[in-house]
């Protein structure tokens, strides 16, 4: 069960519009590493993990993720707020514009919308934890990527944010991995699927 | 050439720094019991508690907003302290002082919770009162231009 808070997790304060910053952003609400996908990927995940520490985690991270969808949708409508003509022309978000007017659409930076190609559900605790780091360190890189193009320090701050929390994440599901291996007890880590085989 | 590590290491091991562990899987290190922590609004501005996980990017700006002294900013840094000692304590069960930690600032973000919604409102639909009326409407919702601050 999910229930709302009406506030988002780090204040979101953008003033100036800028639509070409937002053309890119969107990526982190449903390019191949957003907070779309995390979401999706962690909550989905967590059906087949053998330990309570895994489900926790991928519970709590995954929840996570969600406020962070929500940040970034914010920061794109707050972008694309109160746009004159010219501004919708210029810099690349004609296009967006034209399918979705300032509606936030889970969409890549590179036009194509949201898929759950980009994500992985194994149902093995450790392939699933490994994609897990790996899309941790994806999504860090993206936002490494947005703070290079960035020139709002009101944007910056936010993404600044979200970056450093995939960081922490990373490490997060590094100790689940860790975990799960001591629970493995085993000299062959590879020798079953603990959530098949008993 | 001899590698001495390799040699003190285990058939199925191989060496990190000061340390055997095993190969074919990946290795990330257990963060230390009771780590150093930063207080919670710091922790806020800098997106994690833990000094040990803040890892900047070259191109961040060093100036940061602060989040004020509102009933907002000071519920949001108490409930990402809880948020993070919570995802610590789902690696880290046994560690008590963390565990202690997390019990005090879900005591003082239960009642950060009610300051907020007395001064603006509710925080969650069913925080509506009789006599308030129904004020979960209300403007402004998170994504608005001023985020839930009036």
């Amino acid at each position: 069960m999910f229930v709302y808070e009406k506030r988002l997790q780090y204040p979101v304060r953008i003033t100036r519009p800028n639509p070409k910053l937002a053309s890119w952003i969107i990526s982190q609400y449903g390019g191949p590493d957003g907070e779309l996908g995390a979401s999706l990927r962690y909550l989905s995940q967590r059906y087949s993990m053998p330990y309570p520490e895994l489900k926790g985690l991928l519970t709590d991270i995954g929840t996570e993720e969600l406020g962070h969808l929500e940040m970034v949708g914010t920061i794109v409508h707050q972008l694309t707020k109160n746009l004159t003509d010219e501004q919708i022309r210029e810099g690349g978000f004609a296009a967006y514009f034209t399918d979705h007017t300032t509606g936030v659409y889970p969409t890549a930076a590179s036009g194509a919308p949201w898929n759950a190609a980009g994500i992985g559900v194994k149902g093995d605790v450790i392939a699933d934890l490994t994609e897990d780091l790996a899309a941790e360190q994806k999504a860090r890189v993206t936002y490494d990527n947005i703070l290079r193009l960035s020139d709002d320090p009101d944007v910056t701050d936010a993404i600044r944010f979200l970056r450093a929390r995939e960081i922490v994440h990373f490490q997060r599901f590094g100790e689940g991995l860790r975990l799960a291996k001591e629970k493995l007890g085993e000299k062959n880590i590879y020798y079953m699927n603990p959530s098949l085989d008993q | 050439m001899e590698n001495k590590t390799s040699v003190a290491c285990d058939v199925m091991e191989g060496s990190l720094p000061g340390a055997c562990a095993s190969m074919v899987f990946p290795y990330v290190a257990m963060q230390g019991e009771n780590p150093q922590r930063y207080n919670q609004k710091d922790a806020l501005a800098i997106g994690t508690l833990f000094p040990g996980l803040h890892l900047p990017f070259f191109k961040e700006t060093q100036q940061r907003m602060q989040c004020g002294n509102t009933a907002l900013c000071e519920l949001m840094a108490l409930d990402f302290a809880i948020n993070e000692l919570g995802l610590y304590l789902d690696t880290h069960r046994e560690d008590k002082e963390a565990l202690q930690l997390y019990t005090n600032y879900v005591t003082l973000a239960k009642e950060g919770r009610q300051r907020y919604e007395a001064a603006y409102g509710p925080l969650q639909q069913t925080a509506v009162t009789l006599s308030g009326g129904y004020t979960w409407l209300d403007d402004p919702w998170p994504w608005d231009a001023k985020g839930g601050e009036k």
